[in-house]
């Protein structure tokens, strides 16, 4: 694997260096934009052309978390979207708050950061002191950890399949935005019936009715189903009382094993039936209008922090970390145009730069531009020597100028984030994608990868034992991303299912510790966390020095997603999918026109705002200036790197 | 956006009904079924302003049971109006389509009583000059869209502005509204405080009350709902309004500390603490402060009387406080406090411990064994015949235990012995071998003997 824009080369050991003899290497040009409504010219003749060019503002963009608003300029003639701002209107400043305190006040202060997914912050901070600190915790705190991941995400996809994307396919919004379609689906026999027990397609529609629909209740019922197994070990939710550096906090006895279990066979068996209502929804609106594959299409680019330690591989180290990330549930992936490029933890790190062009923010490189390569930076590389960007996290600075929000210059207090300074993607299907393509899965005795699918054999619960199997999608989508997140639950599932047998198997052993003693360091240490949200990618980034945190920096799934745009004008991944998505709704005038198409856009991603943003794009042609890197060992890396993948 | 002269340029249409996807003419919230229009207290409007918030609050909210939120919004609680819930995360509108019953309610046009939740601190954003930026905000265009005026973001603080007037309570959910919380920590940058900061003094809400605030980060899930809850009941002239303490927290949810029901609180009374996370003793000195917080989340549970920070195992830090989180930090340090307070409880503890280990193991045999002088079943190899110790304490503990009632222990003394005992003996010896039986002092704390 090379790196396509980063200056970045491969010797024969595979040990990455910068290219020689470039003065600056992280350096670009920015681009300027050129928005619809500040250019009079091109306002005056799109005004001219029709009478259907409108501005369409969604803020804010309701049933996502936090605070989301979007912007478009849609072309009702062409059924086309021609411009897409997406805004974050939440600054907080938690990275601010946790520089120069005590380390020890990182985890549950950088849980607050996010009160849908806050476990997940917890934890992944603990991961970064453990690397900072040089701890790891007893085999059974890694299983309460991931125990804990997995039941966080039992209550998370329901919580996105049926409360917050799911309206957008209910009877309402479909009776009001495609007639036709509702009476189309009213004839339609549901193919998955004998698993979920909807006869037809609309009768499914109907149950996903928000407060009256039986789908919508049984959806708010289940994440309380996995939230009593949660706070079994985890004290409470969302921001869970038991993560520690080096293990859990938690003392687990054989009633918490045993409810924790109840709760994970309501779950093989509501899996199989949303897995179900999922593919059967999907598949009625493909045969309905093969356009709606293209609702919310983007190119398949898509990173993936993976998540779920093996008990027994995880030391906490940074050196290993390419080791104990392969062997993880989820391994670690890069997916660019659809294939899986890297699965090293490394270069996954590598790779990340934050821009703040469009942002509420201040540059901190000296120059500006990537020029500040070299002494003028904490971190040149990270702590084994692969090259770090002025604009990685570790070397980040968080510095917030509100202002006037301006389409043009900054209009969003997300940043952006770019691996190879590409927009990336990330979900519950972009660890089901790497798992699929990854060729040295370690965790088989539920999960099988195939290179092209993931199958998944779920054990008997009041259902029968039965074999589910997502495949990579083509294209993707919004409907593949909602379908891939159902698939995402029985992954989740089984992955808990899994530790709990290794919990029981541990517990016989007499091997019961959950945590280890530690002292807080006073030297100059480092340390990285990577463990996904429910909705996909998070870091967490902390360096540290005579006991007291030098800088902290959070990446979450909506900043990768709801990113404005780059130096380089390019969108983020939500400004992208939405300028692909055609108008496919009912409406003849622009007073009947709803957006039901650009918002199941966007919802598809499960924004989460709490952690991240504000967003806006201009230009449909996308042009890039970046260094191109002349990848001279590309061939040889390539090879050794299909070792992994 | 305005171009940076403010030179008039053309401008864009838009499009009146963007995000109205259940049509236009359905209820602007989610909830409200079951009511009609005939009077105002058929339905109330709950409107929630998320400012400087994680959304947790929210979520706590979607686990609440006692009443759920299901309950709430479908009415079917006998007494209590359906409630029509405007809320970001649940709306089935976005958009103008979600704003639009928020801009009646600020322009006194709603028809309905309301009340407006705040999930979040409050950002010092009133600070900033108009239109110069924000650090939270919620729909754009100023509240006169006639006038043509900006169309920049409105500030949340504008909206609490706009609706706390007309409001029928104003409820602080949440560590972050109700005190200012981590958004106001050390080290923040966006001057970020509570509501009740924010309003001051002087704001009273149309049914005369200051801010209700309902603290925990996040809260337990039913503190609110319940609390909702008896507030509709008020309003609906059923039930008193709830009572609130000097801090305006609901009385009867955080009166008590945590301490008082933690389920761990004994070991503090025998003077027995952990010394690891994950040890099953008293966490105050691996970091909790259970002991002098304000919280119910021990006796509740944390979700359908599940869990709760120590039952779990995980220290308290005070997360209801006002206090939280710098009086609380650095987390996992014991507090000062406790090296006095801890260092007595050993003290007494240690005494108290030895005494109720004698009378457990008085508890654990039955009478029968008593006349046996041996335990006759499968655990038999366990010895246990009574110490002199004990046979002591035990002759004085059963005077006093029934002094004045019947003696039981006599009345078991001239009990017969059944004749069927022991019934396979012999049969199973090579099969008992092979088992261990538990050590009976292992569950008590007896390990910390060098205490």
């Amino acid at each position: 694997m090379c790196f396509k824009n980063l200056p970045i080369e491969f010797d024969e050991q595979g040990n990455a260096r910068l290219i020689e003899g470039v003065a600056n290497p992280y350096s670009y040009e920015t681009k300027e934009l050129f928005p619809i409504e500040d250019s009079p010219e091109k306002l005056q003749k799109l005004l001219e052309r029709n009478g259907h060019v409108r501005r369409v503002d969604f803020d804010p963009v309701t049933r996502v978390a936090g605070a989301l608003a979007f912007h478009t300029v849609v072309d009702l003639e062409s059924r086309t979207v021609l411009e897409t701002d997406s805004m974050a209107t939440l600054f907080r400043g938690y990275e601010i708050i946790l520089k120069g305190r005590d380390p020890r006040d990182a985890i549950y202060i950088s849980s607050r950061a996010c009160g849908v997914c806050g476990g997940v912050h917890s934890t992944a901070s603990a991961l970064a002191l453990e690397m900072a600190f040089g701890i790891h915790p007893p085999p059974m705190g890694i299983v309460a950890r991931n125990l804990l991941l997995s039941i966080e995400y039992l209550y998370d996809h329901p919580l996105h399949l049926f409360l917050l994307a799911g309206p957008d396919y209910s009877e309402p919004a479909v009776r009001e935005t495609n007639p036709a379609l509702w009476d189309r689906a009213v004839g339609a026999t549901a193919p998955g019936r004998a698993v979920h027990g909807f006869s037809t397609i609309a009768e499914i529609m109907t149950a996903m009715t928000p407060l009256t629909g039986s789908l919508y209740a049984e959806a708010l019922h289940m994440t309380r189903v996995a939230r009593e197994a949660y706070v079994l070990i985890g004290g409470k939710y969302p921001h869970p009382q038991t993560i520690v550096p080096g293990g859990i906090s938690a003392t687990i006895d054989t009633s918490d094993m045993n409810e924790i279990g109840i709760r994970l066979g309501k779950f093989f068996d509501y899996s199989r039936k949303v897995v179900a209502i999922y593919d059967d929804i999907t598949e009625f609106f493909y045969d309905a209008d093969p356009e709606y594959r293209n609702i919310g299409v983007r190119p398949s680019n898509l990173i993936e922090p993976g998540q779920w330690d093996d008990p027994f591989s995880y030391d906490g180290t940074f050196a290993n970390a390419d080791d104990w990330g392969r062997k993880r549930w989820a391994p670690p992936g890069v997916i660019v145009d659809g294939e899986l490029v890297t699965t090293s933890l490394h270069r996954l790190n590598m790779g990340l730069e934050e821009f703040v062009e469009h942002s509420f923010y201040e540059e901190w490189v000296p120059g500006g531009n990537g020029n500040g390569h070299g002494r003028d930076i904490p971190f040149p590389t990270d702590p084994v020597g692969n090259p770090l960007s002025p604009y990685h996290p570790w070397n980040k600075e968080t510095i917030p100028k509100p202002g006037a929000t301006n389409w043009k210059e900054k209009y969003s207090w997300g940043t952006a984030p770019r691996w190879d300074r590409m927009a990336m993607e990330t979900g519950a299907y972009s660890r089901l994608w790497a798992a699929a393509q990854s060729t040295d899965y370690g965790h088989g005795k539920f999960i099988e990868p195939t290179g092209h699918s993931l199958r998944m054999m779920v054990p008997q619960a009041g259902m029968p034992e039965s074999v589910l199997e997502w495949h990579v999608p083509e294209v993707l989508g919004a409907f593949e991303r909602n379908r891939g997140r159902a698939y995402a639950m029985v992954y989740s599932a089984l992955i808990a299912y899994e530790n709990l047998l290794i919990g029981y198997d541990l517990m016989s052993k007499g091997e019961t510790a959950t945590s280890v003693p530690y002292e807080v360091p006073q030297d100059k240490r480092i340390g990285a966390g990577f463990w996904g949200a429910g909705r996909g990618f998070l870091t967490h980034h902390v360096t540290m020095d005579k006991g007291v945190i030098e800088n902290y920096q959070i990446v979450t799934p909506s900043t990768w997603m709801a990113s404005p745009k780059d130096p380089w004008g390019n969108p983020g991944p939500y400004e992208e999918a939405v300028l692909a998505t055609p108008l496919l709704e009912d409406y003849k005038t622009p007073e009947d026109f709803k957006g039901i198409d650009v918002l199941r856009a966007i919802r598809s991603f499960d924004p989460c705002m709490p952690c991240t943003t504000h967003i806006h794009t201009d230009d449909r042609v996308i042009s890039r200036e970046v260094i191109t890197c002349a990848c001279g060992v590309d061939d040889e890396e390539h090879s050794h790197e299909h070792a992994h993948v | 956006m305005p171009d940076a002269t403010g030179t008039a340029q053309p401008k864009l249409q838009g499009v009146p009904n963007a995000g109205d996807v259940f049509g236009e003419n359905t209820p602007y919230g989610v909830g409200g079924l079951g009511g009609s229009s005939a009077g105002p207290l058929d339905v109330v409007h709950v409107f929630w302003l998320a400012g400087m918030s994680c959304d947790g609050c929210s979520v706590a909210v979607t686990g609440a049971t006692n009443p759920s939120v299901e309950e709430l919004l479908a009415g079917s609680i006998p007494g209590l109006p359906p409630v029509v819930l405007h809320h970001p995360v649940l709306s089935v509108s976005a958009g103008a389509g979600f704003t639009r019953a928020f801009h009646a309610a600020a322009k006194g046009e709603l028809e309905a009583p309301y009340v407006v939740v705040v999930e979040g601190s409050i950002a010092d954003d009133q600070a900033f000059p108009p239109d110069e930026g924000y650090y939270s905000a919620m729909g754009a265009g100023g509240f006169d869209p006639e006038s043509g005026g900006s169309d920049q973001p409105n500030r949340m603080t504008d909206w609490v502005v706009k609706l706390a007037p007309g409001a029928a309570a104003m409820v602080a959910i949440g560590t972050c509204a109700t005190w200012g919380g981590i958004p106001a920590a050390a080290g923040n940058v966006t001057g970020s405080m509570s509501l009740g900061d924010f309003l001051g003094q002087d704001y009273i809400s149309t049914l005369g009350v200051p801010v209700v605030n309902v603290p925990g980060c996040s809260p337990v899930g039913d503190n609110f709902t319940e609390v909702v809850a008896g507030l509709l009941l008020f309003l609906q002239g059923i039930a008193p309004l709830p009572e609130l303490d000097e801090l305006g927290r609901p009385a009867w949810q955080f009166k008590e500390t945590v301490h008082r029901h933690c389920a761990r609180a004994g070991y503090y009374e025998e003077g027995t603490f952990a010394e690891l996370p994950g040890d099953q003793e008293c966490l105050v000195e691996i970091g909790c402060w259970g002991p002098v917080v304000q919280c119910n989340i021990t006796e509740r549970g944390a979700i359908n009387h599940m869990g709760g920070c120590m039952v779990a195992g995980g220290a308290c830090i005070g997360c209801t406080m006002p206090g939280f989180p710098d009086k609380f930090a650095p987390f996992y340090k014991a507090p000062p406090g406790s090296a006095l307070s801890s260092n007595i409880s050993r003290t007494t503890g240690a005494g108290i411990r030895r005494l109720r280990r004698l009378s457990m193991a008085h508890a654990n045999r039955s009478p029968i064994w008593d006349r046996a002088g041996e335990v006759p079943s499968a655990y038999s190899r366990r010895a246990s015949k009574p110490t002199t110790v004990s046979k002591v304490e035990g002759f004085f503990y059963k005077r006093l235990q029934y002094r004045g009632t019947v003696d039981l222990a006599k009345r078991n003394k001239r009990q017969p012995q059944p004749k069927t005992m022991n019934f396979f003996a012999g049969e199973h010896e090579q099969d008992l071998a092979r088992y261990t039986p538990p050590d009976p002092q292992a569950g008590e704390g007896a390990g910390r003997e060098e205490l």
